[in-house]
């Protein structure tokens, strides 16, 4: 599998011949191109066009990310799969107030089901989660009634502060207290590490986008603007508990990330190059880790059932198979 | 739905022999998965073998591998990684071949599967001709079918950069 290649230190990145090279002051680091997935800026990384052009023609992304660590945009090759009939599909199922809210409702339902699926989990665990879950039930009963998209958004809404609550009964640290999700700076630890790791799976689902037939400025759930990419942000929705919720859990449990990874800087919170830097290393392996698809018969990677939700999708806008989001089974 | 008027080209005619389904998808410019490793491979070789040749030449719509003259004939040539989809190939050689007659131009193909050093000649006879024939017409069949056929699990799904796309 291609790997994602992330830059934590300030320096350029070059084309040599027909390899990539890391120049900094501590010296070259080649890195080879057709082994790379994406890129992922977090330090100052500089280059030029020529590079620009060398990945655009090998089809890599570059997502940016600010010091502390939010997505800022992408560098977003230009299309190379075309599909004229899916676009149109897309489009359709979009413009459609019906089939736009059956798959807007098919996404809260995926992130509804993966949540209470972490939640049993720590609860199987010893963790008192149940009075929790059973409310995270109720309102999941409701997703079905929810006739327009804003309800869902609402719903969906309602269900992750419910279920960010329960981040203190399974954390326990009272150095990573929730308290209220917060963005923009996130105002403690935990939220910088939500945020951090929601700016990932972002834009590691718009990668996949990006190797599929679909448009990622039409999304379903999240309002399309036309501007910027929103498909990500619906499909991520389904993965962002099992994945990041989860890893942050065991990053904190294992002490792997502690409050002296952090600093208090004029605009923010910001987590420290290290913390960066063991947060995607984990990641990493989390996403490599492979589990049995029945219907395909074979091992598949975390990583490859992004791509694999976004082929569901294209299935489901073709009218061949209705779209079931991916739910974990433990 | 597809506004554009619908060819068959020699991709189509190979995929029809081995997987009806892929000829509906490849008509809507569905590609398979790019990151499969036999797509490359198969790119690797198409590109990296004969290069004595002249290589890819386009005829109106249909683009071919290899071309060289022999005793005055003109031989066409197919490039592929493996002669395990040997009838397809056979057939959209044989296809390329009929487009030449039509269009006045009178030539022989040959199948080259380099990674196995091994060729097969193709001539047109009457018989191939009505097959190809009839296989054109069923493509347009599924081509204007509004769904593809579901996937169906044959042998060739094991390698197919379409396997994910299907079974997902």
């Amino acid at each position: 599998m291609k790997k994602s290649l992330y830059v934590f230190s300030e320096g350029e990145l070059k084309r040599k011949d027909n390899t990539l090279v890391f120049e900094t002051q501590a010296g070259k680091r080649y890195l080879p191109v057709e082994d790379t997935k994406e890129i992922m800026a977090f330090g100052e990384v500089s280059f030029n066009k020529s590079l620009l052009e060398f990945i655009s023609q090998k089809e890599i992304l570059i997502h940016y990310f600010n010091h502390f660590g939010y997505y800022m945009g992408t560098f977003y090759p230009r299309e190379h799969l075309n599909s004229g009939y899916m676009i149109l599909k897309q489009a359709e199922h979009y413009q459609h107030p019906e089939k736009r809210l059956l798959i807007a409702r098919a996404f809260v339902k995926g992130a509804y089901r993966n949540i209470r699926q972490v939640l049993k989990y720590y609860h199987n665990r010893g963790r008192e989660l149940g009075e929790l879950i059973s409310l995270i039930e109720n309102l999941g009963q409701g997703i079905e009634d929810c006739q327009e998209i804003s309800q869902l958004m609402a719903l969906e809404g309602h269900i992750r502060e419910h279920y960010y609550h329960g981040f203190d009964i399974i954390i326990n640290n009272r150095d990573f207290r929730f308290q209220e999700r917060t963005r923009r700076p996130p105002k403690n630890f935990l939220n910088v590490l939500i945020s951090f790791g929601n700016s990932i799976i972002y834009s590691m689902m718009l990668s996949e986008v990006y190797k599929t037939h679909l448009d990622p400025r039409i999304g379903f759930l999240h309002a399309t603007n036309f501007r910027r990419f929103t498909l990500n942000l619906d499909v991520a929705e389904i993965f962002k508990p099992i994945i990041i919720d989860r890893l942050i859990f065991s990053l904190l449990d294992k002490n792997m990330i502690t409050k002296d990874d952090f600093e208090h800087q004029v605009e923010g919170l910001l987590l420290k190059e290290k913390g960066k830097r063991v947060f995607v290393e984990e990641l990493d392996r989390k996403l490599e880790t492979t589990i049995n698809i029945k219907s395909l018969g074979r091992n598949v990677s975390y990583r490859r059932l992004f791509r694999l939700e976004l082929y569901k999708l294209e299935k489901h806008l073709m009218g061949e198979k209705v779209y079931e989001p991916f739910v974990a089974s433990w | 739905m597809l506004e554009n008027d619908l060819n068959v080209t020699g991709t189509l005619v190979w995929y029809y022999y081995i997987c009806p389904r892929e000829v509906w998808l490849m008509a809507r410019n569905i590609t398979p998965d790019q990151d499969n490793p036999n797509i490359d491979l198969g790119r690797f070789i198409g590109q990296n073998t004969y290069q004595r040749d002249k290589r890819e030449i386009s005829f109106g719509h249909i683009k071919v591998d290899v071309l060289r003259k022999e005793k005055g004939q003109l031989v066409i040539g197919e490039v592929k990684k493996s002669s395990k989809y040997e009838k397809s190939a056979f057939m959209q050689l044989a296809f390329y071949l009929l487009e030449l007659r039509e269009n006045g131009i009178e030539a022989v193909g040959e199948l080259l599967f380099p990674k196995e050093k091994k060729r097969v000649k193709v001539e047109l006879n009457n018989e191939l001709i009505a097959n190809i024939e009839k296989a054109k017409k069923d493509i347009l069949r599924i081509i204007y079918q509004d769904a593809p056929q579901e996937p169906k699990k044959i042998v060739f799904c094991r390698n197919c950069a379409y396997a994910e796309f299907c079974w997902s």
